[in-house]
């Protein structure tokens, strides 16, 4: 399949990028980033939101560091699954990416700036003018949304990425670095409720790496991933869990796959004082999927439960 | 639309000079910016070999060797890999003489087909160049990114692991077998 | 065998010691024949039959074929003739012919469910820089189709689109990205109709059916075709005091999900005939329609099949943009190559029918099942494709295994706005033998005896007839069900694991080959034609039209010739790529390719050995019938060392009668009754199969993990277990797709929500259970060395398999394919709030206690393993119809003994208002019977 026609800029460092990207806004060009490229390529070919720019992170040097408490935004998820110094979760929850050739591309910052999923919208530029477009890729006209018809104001498209919901529950903080300069927050607060908009990155701003605490080597959990084959599939749903060895109080709980963003389920964890139980109700009650991925929605809102129970199991 | 026309009107990509060595040949070629690396070495450089499944990096037919490491070309941006070494199915025979896990893969039955056989291939052989005892779960998990319709993995696991059992050198190569004889258009029409 | 008989040459006791006597070790003069070795090999006895003298035992009894044997490659695992061209890279598929100064095409594809094409505008496109030629539906009005009697399809729209992706225009330019642009220039005006997506709907009558088939149409509904079948007598079913199964099913369509994408390059040569490289499965066919649309004379058309990157049926249809490339590289006097994105093979598909299946089994007091009963109702999509064959496999296919008290069948086709639904390895065999073996599952569990035996006791035997007319030859029902069941461990494991576990039994049964060829003119043609060519040095050509599409066919017939001829393979070459050169073949389709061609390779490799032999005797003085040949030399059975090579046999040949070359045929024998319908299903052989499966439920996820299975297939005579074990395990592969997780999805807007490889999901290697491929050899007394089908037959059983073992592992059954883990949740949870269960691991799982048929089962089916030996070895030759069961006489036709029982093929006007979903097709009537029909 044919790519859009776009330029492809290659930085060789960090600021290089920036000026690009800075250069590309003043001229009031619009472009993309691209990291590994298994995420925005297959959407590009199918002409899906392409834009005339396209900036490649692959050329910069020391964006793919790995260790304990921080992971460079380029750094490939196969290294990540089979790196010993990343901690067990995260690297369990990027062994567990699509395919094992996928992961040799696939990068960290890709998947926490994974676009948002809907079998409305990932199809061929043909296949969507069949349905008359959608409102994530309207293609100028004013498209309502499929999945829930009749309003065109909220995108309903599900992110799932499997690796936000370990670094939430392992409490990681995001590194933006923009025209604007560099940001640090934590990556609860990176996304934004609505599948076009997915997080806070603004025009420009693209993410650097992730750190975690430095107590993270002390934390333990695990990671669980609803999908119907060990391969290529992303996930349906997905819980993630963690703890203090030793100190059940300190659970964190988070979930991806069931909504447009991953999202840690802090009230629900604290109102259930703990209760394993508890909290699979509590978050059961609070999510609510659509059907916009291969399984049900009742199915992977039933499945959060399960995923929880076994995320929790120590 | 529907009926009315969608045309994008973005102008074309600029071209570059696209360099690599494939399969130990030094090539240089003009790309398009936004080319893919599976359509310059399928369009440019006469590597058809790499085949084309999917187009989305879900069936790994387009697997091949970037710096010794395996990588869906359709799902590559083709000047991202400038001046990298890249090994297609071409390039794995020594010459005339087949590769152990071409050998094996004719042997035991591990193409059937034989479309999904290069991506195979390449990713099998990225494996045993870093694994020469490589475990069932290991293999596996080396060809995940492939997709066979043909042979249900079976047969290409077993074939994998005989070939392994080449590199530890426990069992021999077949010799007299060689790629030299393969006729290039076994059975082909005149063109 | 004489006793001074020397089989294996220099074995004697009079074995000279300076080694020339030794005729496995005599070398050959140069040039000699047979390239790397240069020294004579030793028959390999461990492959030549016992009773030929060999050591390879045969429990089927002897074959005809027998004393051809060489022991040079039949019955050795073989590895493809054409796998270095596939290891290397260098096989050539669809899109891998570049010609020179080719242009690319690219479809217009109509994005409506259904609509009336009003006007087409072609000007904004042929004005773009770069497009050389563009065409629409106008340039070629003539109707083709697969089938002669279901023409339903045009090269592009002429009047309407009946699918989204259905074709409606095509563009070539001088590249791809010029092309796309095209085509989105193409202005077409739609009147949008009122579609069909439920085939159910497909039943009602409508103002505008998808196709309209004049005085033939039927009412004014979407069916396309209908079947009604009545053997024996329908009461039977009625009575469902003993054991009695209901089962509706729902199958969903899936597709074959072959690796490489439709390609396809069409060029017209300086001599203005047409050269089109095409993966086809069946070039002939795609041939004939080729000159239908293009109105050219067939011999004008050189079809080149190119490698097949895997049919499966897929690749069997004559296909539009065939039809496509060719019109566009007429208009533009360029080659023009259009090659498919994912998304528009799905909207090609010819995949397997989305089904409706309501099956009716009920037993007697003996456990013999008296009332069987099919009703099918089978999704077509947008076009007729195979779907008039698959109308009727849906329900004759069911016929055997099992001996039957009565069979009754309703099938119906309808068309929808779907893309077309085809042939698929299987082809309508599948999912009716999932509800039937399920079913049988369910009886035994009523019954309370052992699923294995329940089948063991109610087999045809070999050589007999089945309710409706088949001839069975050879069969390895018993064995395989037998194997099975010990290689498993079922008698331990069967209803005795805990939650969560279950073990499950299918069988399956396939033609091999099908007995009527889809055209059949002229009369009397036959089936497959290969022809042979020896060089001067002694290589072999073989020239056969039969299409390898991967299964191995052109090394399934290069064995034979090597193997009658004791070539070494590599001096066996097959020519199939091209018509030009090729006699006319049907094609890859009905599993009939190595059962057909290779006895007509047999036929003429013989023709060649007698002339061999003919001249090495009078070389040598000696009769014909006294010389033994093997690899490279005929030499005399008593003493070896008299003896010729063969290239001095095949010189003194040439030099007496000219070149040596040679052609046979094959045709199926005369067979099958009389009735409408007689002839859907009847091959010259069936093959069997049986497998036990093992799996894995997740009770909180309903996620099923196939571990193991067990899967005995007769394919007769294994020609090379390597490539027969391929196609067992390989068809376990996408049968467990069908029945885990592929499925065509349309969604509330009827549109196809996942053409693609990431939600179209098939098994990846981790989806893989364990496969004890097992190979029941039956030798079927007419197939090539006793061989029959491996390729299709093999797929049916893994599914009914999986589902009983699904239902022993959490006593639910699901009878909605694919079991996708929320269907599967959805049962359990369903039956925990029924039994108010709170924990899924608390489920009651079934058990069995064996009742007192048991002891009669196993009673019965020794006596019939009795039965069955004999007649396979042909020590009885009695004839043998189903019915001998319930008491009939072999020797005269049922309705002659019985005053109930029926052949009927249409129903009569009691019966209309007590049919099934499809059935209620019959009662609407053809417009020929109306009064002011349209």
């Amino acid at each position: 399949m044919l790519m859009p026609p776009f330029e492809l800029h290659q930085p060789k460092s960090v600021s290089e990028a920036c000026t690009i990207a800075k250069e590309l806004m003043l001229a009031g060009d619009e472009f993309d980033w691209i990291a590994g490229g298994t995420d925005l390529i297959p959407n590009y070919k199918w002409h899906i939101n392409s834009k005339p720019h396209v900036i490649s992170l692959a050329g910069i040097d020391g964006l793919s560091e790995i260790s304990m408490t921080e992971i460079g935004c380029m750094a490939r998820l196969h290294d990540i699954a089979e790196s010993e110094d990343v901690h067990p979760i995260v690297s369990d929850a990027a062994s567990k990416v699509a395919s094992s050739l996928i992961r040799r591309n696939a990068t960290l910052g890709g998947n926490l700036c994974l676009d948002t999923r809907c079998f409305w919208f990932n199809q061929t530029e043909e296949w969507r003018s069949s349905i008359d477009w959608c409102h994530k890729c309207d293609c100028g006209t004013g498209a309502d949304c499929r999945v829930i018809p009749n309003q065109n104001e909220l995108c309903v498209a599900t992110y799932q990425g499997d690796i936000a919901p370990t670094l939430m529950v392992l409490d990681a903080s995001v590194h933006l670095i923009g025209p604007d300069g560099t940001r640090v927050m934590p990556l609860v607060e990176f996304y934004k409720l609505d599948g076009m908009t997915r997080n806070v990155l603004q025009p420009g701003e693209f993410m650097l790496k992730i750190t975690l605490p430095d107590d993270v080597a002390d934390w333990t959990g695990s990671y669980r991933k609803l999908r119907v084959r060990d391969s290529w599939d992303f996930p349906e749903a997905g819980a993630a869990a963690a703890w203090k060895k030793g100190d059940r109080t300190t659970l964190r709980v988070a979930t991806t796959a069931l909504e447009s963003i991953p999202r840690r389920h802090d009230t629900e964890v604290s109102e259930s004082n703990g209760d394993v139980k508890a909290i699979c109700d509590a978050v059961f009650k609070s999510t609510k999927p659509v059907n916009n991925t291969s399984l049900p929605p009742r199915y992977r809102r039933n499945m959060i439960k399960v995923l929880i129970k076994r995320a929790c199991e120590e | 639309m529907v009926g009315e026309e969608h045309v994008s009107m973005i102008p074309a990509a600029t071209s570059k000079v696209w360099s690599a060595e494939v399969n130990g040949q030094k090539h240089e070629v003009i790309a398009k910016s936004n080319s893919i690396l599976l359509d310059v070495l399928r369009d440019k450089t006469g590597c058809l070999g790499v085949k084309r499944g999917c187009d989305m990096g879900t069936c790994g037919c387009c697997t091949v060797m970037i710096d010794g490491v395996p990588r869906l070309s359709c799902l590559t941006m083709a000047h991202e890999v400038n001046g990298c070494e890249i090994t297609t199915v071409e390039g794995l025979a020594n010459g005339s003489h087949l590769a152990p896990i071409q050998q094996c893969f004719a042997e035991h039955g591990g193409s059937q087909c034989g479309f999904c056989t290069p991506g195979f291939l390449v990713a099998s052989q990225a494996l045993l160049n870093n694994n020469a005892n490589p475990t069932e779960k290991e293999i596996s998990c080396a060809i995940e990114g492939n997709l066979c319709r043909c042979t249900g993995y079976q047969q290409i696991v077993q074939s994998i692991q005989a070939a392994a059992a080449i590199h530890r050198g426990e069992a021999d190569a077949v010799t007299s077998n060689n790629a030299a004889h393969s006729d290039p258009h076994p059975d082909g029409p005149e063109m | 065998m004489s006793k001074d008989y020397v089989q294996q040459a220099g074995m004697n006791k009079d074995v000279r010691v300076d080694g020339k006597r030794v005729a496995g070790k005599l070398r050959f003069n140069p040039p000699g024949s047979g390239g790397s070795r240069p020294e004579m090999a030793e028959r390999d006895l461990e492959f030549i039959p016992e009773l030929e003298g060999g050591n390879e035992p045969q429990p089927a009894g002897a074959h005809s074929h027998d004393s051809f044997r060489t022991g040079t490659t039949v019955g050795k695992r073989t590895p493809l003739v054409d796998a270095n061209a596939k290891v290397t890279g260098q096989a050539w598929y669809g899109d891998d012919i570049r010609l020179p100064n080719e242009i690319i095409g690219r479809i217009v594809r109509s994005p409506y469910h259904y609509a009336k094409v009003k006007s087409i505008d072609t000007t904004k496109a042929e004005e773009l820089p770069g497009v050389i030629a563009v065409s629409t539906g106008v340039d070629a009005p003539s109707k083709f189709g697969v089938l002669p009697v279901t023409k339903d399809e045009h090269a592009m729209a002429v009047e309407k689109v009946r699918h989204v992706g259905d074709l409606v225009a095509c563009v070539a330019a001088t590249d791809e990205e010029t092309a796309r642009q095209a085509a989105a220039l193409i202005e077409v005006e739609y009147e949008v109709l009122d579609a069909i997506h439920d085939p159910k709907k497909g039943l009602l009558d409508v103002d505008e059916p998808i196709h309209w088939r004049g005085p033939y149409h039927i009412g004014s509904t979407n069916v396309q075709k209908r079947v009604f079948q009545e053997f024996g007598d329908r009461e039977s079913l009625e009575d469902t005091t003993k054991a009695f199964h209901n089962g509706k099913w729902k199958f969903m369509g899936v597709n074959h999900g072959f690796t490489e994408p439709h390609a396809v390059v069409a060029h017209w040569d300086s001599n203005g005939r047409l050269q089109l490289y095409t993966p086809q499965q069946v070039p002939h066919y795609a041939h004939r329609a080729l000159a239908t649309v293009l109105e050219v004379p067939m011999h004008q058309i050189n079809v080149i099949r190119t490698f097949v990157g895997g049919g499966f049926g897929g690749k069997s249809d004559p296909f539009p943009h065939e039809m496509c490339a060719a019109i566009l590289a007429r208009k533009a006097g360029r080659p023009v190559r259009i090659t498919f994105d994912r998304e528009e093979v799905f909207w090609v598909n010819r995949g397997r029918h989305p089904s409706h299946i309501e099956v009716k089994i009920n037993a007697n007091d003996d456990a013999k099942i008296s009332g069987f009963e099919i009703d099918a109702l089978i999704d077509g999509g947008g076009f007729a494709s195979f779907g008039h064959v698959t109308s009727y496999y849906n329900g004759v296919l069911a016929t055997a295994p099992y001996e039957l008290g009565s069979f009754h069948y309703t099938g119906a086709r309808v068309w929808t706005n779907k893309p077309a639904s085809g042939a698929m390895r299987g082809h309508g065999a599948v999912n009716t033998r999932c509800a039937i073996e399920v079913g049988l599952d369910d009886i035994a569990e009523k019954l309370q005896v052992d699923p294995i035996d329940l089948r063991l006791a109610n087999l045809l035997p070999p050589h007999s007839k089945t309710i409706t007319g088949f001839r069975i030859t050879s069969n390895g029902m018993r064995q395989a069900l037998e194997r099975v069941r010990e290689g498993s461990n079922w008698d331990e494991k069967f209803r005795k694991l805990p939650i969560g576990k279950g073990i499950g039994i299918g069988c399956g049964f396939f033609i091999s080959g099908s007995g009527l060829p889809i055209h059949w003119d002229p009369h009397n043609f036959p089936h497959a034609t290969v022809h042979l060519q020896i060089d001067m040095d002694g290589g072999v050509t073989v020239h056969t039209g039969a299409a390898d599409i991967g299964q191995g066919s052109s090394t399934a017939v290069a064995q034979v010739v090597a193997e009658v001829l004791a070539l070494p393979l590599e001096m066996v070459h097959v020519r199939s790529h091209e018509s030009d050169t090729s006699p006319v073949d049907l094609g890859s389709y009905s599993s009939r390719v190595t059962f057909m061609n290779a006895n007509a390779a047999i036929g003429a490799a013989l023709e060649i050995r007698e002339k061999l032999l003919n001249a090495a005797g009078e070389m040598l003085e000696l009769p014909p019938e006294k010389l033994v040949l093997n690899d490279r030399r005929i030499y005399f059975k008593k003493d070896p060392t008299i003896g010729v090579s063969y290239l001095d046999a095949l010189h003194k040949s040439q030099e007496d009668i000219g070149a040596l070359i040679a052609s046979g045929a094959y045709r199926t024998p005369p067979m099958g009754g009389v009735h409408k319908g007689a002839a859907a299903g009847l091959a010259p052989a069936y093959s069997f199969s049986a497998y036990v499966a093992e799996v894995e439920v997740d009770v909180d996820t309903g996620l099923i993990k196939c571990t193991d299975v067990w899967a005995a297939h007769d394919c007769g005579k294994a020609l090379n277990p390597l490539a027969v074990e391929g196609q067992i395990i390989g068809s376990c592969h996408m049968g467990l797709g069908q029945v885990l997780s592929e499925q065509m999805v349309y969604g509330r807007t009827g549109h196809l929500q996942n053409p693609n490889f990431l939600e179209y999901k098939i098994p990846s290697v981790h989806e893989m259970p364990n496969v004890t491929p097992i190979i029941i050899e039956s030798c079927d007394p007419e197939g090539p060395f006793g061989a029959k089908e491996a390729g299709e037959g093999p797929l049916l059983p893994i599914l009914p398999a999986v589902v009983n073992a699904v239902y022993d592992a959490i006593g639910v059954r699901v009878n909605d394919l694919p079991l996708t883990p929320d269907k599967v949740w959805a049962a359990i949870s369903k039956k925990m709030k029924r039994e108010k269960i709170d924990d899924a691991r608390d489920l009651p799982v079934p058990r069995l206690d064996f009742s007192e048929l048991q002891k009669k089962l196993i009673k019965r089916s020794a006596e019939h393993k009795i039965r069955d030996s004999r007649r396979q070895r042909r020590e009885d030759e009695g004839p043998y119809l189903n019915g001998v069961l319930f008491g009939l006489d072999p020797t005269l036709p049922p309705e002659e003994q019985d005053e109930t029982w029926k052949i009927s093929v249409k129903p009569d006007s009691s019966q209309l208002d007590n049919l099934g979903l499809a059935g209620t097709a019959w009662t609407k009537k053809e417009q020929r019977h109306m009064e002011g029909g349209k």
